[in-house]
């Protein structure tokens, strides 16, 4: 399938998703939910663009993420801006955070590079916490607008805009893949030196992998302020944001577009679940014990099951 | 006719070690120049600043009549300057197909008035595939192979990018007499095709076959540069390979 093929089926799917729950789902807390599962489908592709396509594990999502929830929040103290304009404002803050952050780290290699974007994590929340203007460590109440834009729930307004998020960040996803692009990631994801001596210009790949990476997790974070309508340090910066980001593309897999999108719906949903029916402090654990399940059973991620039991086939 | 690459006075050191002094260099083109030195000579690390993957310290390298010094090693691809690895170093993740496909969509795609379509992509990649023996492995990943193919595909995807110059660093350490023979052959076919290749090898007998000319590194230095069989004939030569 072409990508401009995928972009229109991948639309009809997403826009049907939309007007069947909106339209059968009367149940409030059905979109909160399905809010964070989106959002970690957006979360989860953005962070295997770097990670997967292009071999670099950031553990800095959180910082990406709260860049653009606490854009947001600015932009709600200064102006009254449409959230889908917000959300474009906090891609752009976290993508240039994204560029900063490869132009300064890309030098290092493997856990070294991981380990710097921990760092970054920390020095992004040491600064908000020291921001009064947004909250500082107290947080800062944002109070939603009373009605919603169209029809419906301001949940309603906010789980249909992190599905189109969801529909753009996996489109954009696959559109790299097949491309030269994505070959390119792939090559540096294998082996920089040779990529380089085969005319692939690695630094700049990697900064349009940085750089994309992260403005899509800052669009993910943008509308959490109003989501939450109370947004604190602590929780925009958890460190949970980054292992469910981690954890979902490695359960899904890597190497294609599927993986993060599986991966998140799986693991968000039975996060979701477990918050309910027995605790919120287990979803941690889950992660945990899926991705050792899947670390020793299936190293490849649930895609990678299915590629080799197809090439077994084949053989 | 001016020299191909020329290098004038190059010099470089990690830290306190010298590895590289004053070397003076030119290739000319067409020629098939053999690089030979012990171990620790620096003839690895005279490849690695000519393609630009470590910086020289001192010294200027023109290539074509043009300076490249400081060029990122992606630019002196593009320009024309291909390398193989001594230790094969393939994309892993990516079918023999797709490992060529890289040179061709990132150097010679990027080169003005050399744009290939898609389908000429492929076709050049089962081409060259072809012309080393690995067609029926197209789809294969380089795991799936063999030394001496691992080895041909590390030559295959250089030549992918349409060098005027090939670096084959150590392109037969390891094979057996009738592998190195399939290697030889194979560079000698590209150099027929236009292909200037500068080989740099420890087996003394491809070499001295396959050089029309020789220079010899010891201690980062050139101790000898000339026809093959004066070159190794001369004392210091003797003396660095043989002892006093």
């Amino acid at each position: 399938m072409g990508a401009a093929r995928f972009w229109g089926v991948s639309f009809l799917v997403a826009a049907a998703l939309l007007v069947l729950t909106r339209g059968l789902i009367g149940n409030e807390y059905f979109f909160f939910a399905g809010y964070v599962v989106l959002q970690y489908i957006v979360l989860s592709t953005a962070w295997n663009i770097l990670g997967g396509y292009t071999g670099y594990t950031n553990f800095g999502v959180g910082a990406f993420f709260a860049v653009g929830a606490y854009s947001s929040v600015v932009l709600h103290k200064l102006t009254s801006l449409p959230v889908p304009v917000m959300i474009l404002v906090g891609g752009l803050m976290s993508g240039i955070l994204g560029f900063g952050m490869g132009y300064l780290t890309l030098r290092l290699k493997g856990v070294f590079f991981a380990i710097a974007t921990l760092a970054l994590a920390i020095v992004a929340q040491t600064f908000i916490v020291n921001w009064d203007y947004v909250g500082g460590s107290r947080g800062i109440y944002v109070i939603r607008p009373q009605q919603a834009p169209l029809y419906g729930s301001y949940i309603q307004y906010l789980y249909s805009l992190m599905l189109i998020l969801a529909w753009v960040s996996v489109a954009i996803a696959r559109t790299i893949e097949r491309s030269r692009l994505g070959l390119g990631f792939n090559a540096i994801r294998d082996d920089e030196l040779a990529a380089e001596a085969g005319g692939v210009p690695t630094l700049r790949l990697k900064l349009i992998s940085t750089t994309l990476s992260g403005a899509l997790m800052g669009m993910a974070g943008a509308p959490l302020p109003y989501y939450v309508t109370y947004l604190d340090p602590a929780s925009s910066f958890n460190l949970s944001y980054a292992v469910n980001s981690v954890a979902m593309p490695l359960i899904g897999g890597m190497t294609s577009w599927v993986g993060p999108v599986i991966g998140a719906v799986l693991l968000g949903t039975i996060q979701q679940l477990a918050t309910v029916t027995i605790s919120s402090a287990l979803n941690l654990l889950i992660v945990g014990l899926l991705l050792i399940a899947f670390v020793i059973i299936a190293p490849n991620g649930i895609v990678g099951l299915v590629q080799a039991r197809r090439r077994a086939r084949l053989r | 006719m001016p020299p191909l690459l020329e290098v004038d006075g190059l010099g470089k050191r990690f830290g306190g070690f010298v590895a590289l002094e004053g070397i003076d260099l030119a290739v000319n083109t067409g020629e098939r120049l053999g690089l030979i030195g012990p171990n620790g000579s620096g003839k690895s690390t005279l490849v690695n600043c000519l393609c630009g993957a470590l910086h020289h310290d001192s010294g200027h390298i023109t290539f074509d009549s043009r300076a490249i010094d400081g060029l990122p090693a992606y630019r002196r691809t593009r320009l024309g300057l291909a390398r193989s690895f001594q230790l094969p170093r393939p994309f892993r993740s990516l079918n023999l197909v797709d490992n060529l496909r890289i040179p061709l969509l990132y150097t010679v795609n990027a080169r003005p008035g050399t744009r290939l379509s898609e389908s000429a992509i492929d076709e050049r990649c089962l081409a060259l595939l072809y012309d080393v023996g690995l067609a029926d492995k197209a789809a294969r990943l380089p795991r799936d192979l063999t030394q001496v193919e691992m080895r041909k595909l590390e030559l295959a995807r250089a030549v992918a990018s349409a060098p005027r110059l090939l670096f084959a660093d150590e392109a037969m350490a390891g094979l057996s007499p009738s592998e190195i023979e399939e290697i030889l052959v194979v560079l000698l076919r590209l150099n027929e095709q236009g292909i200037t290749i500068v080989l740099i090898e420890h087996i003394m007998r491809a070499v001295m076959n396959f050089s029309t000319r020789l220079v010899v590194l010891v201690a980062g230095q050139k101790i000898a540069d000339g026809a093959p069989q004066e070159a190794i004939r001369n004392p210091e030569v003797e003396r660095a390979y043989l002892g006093e």
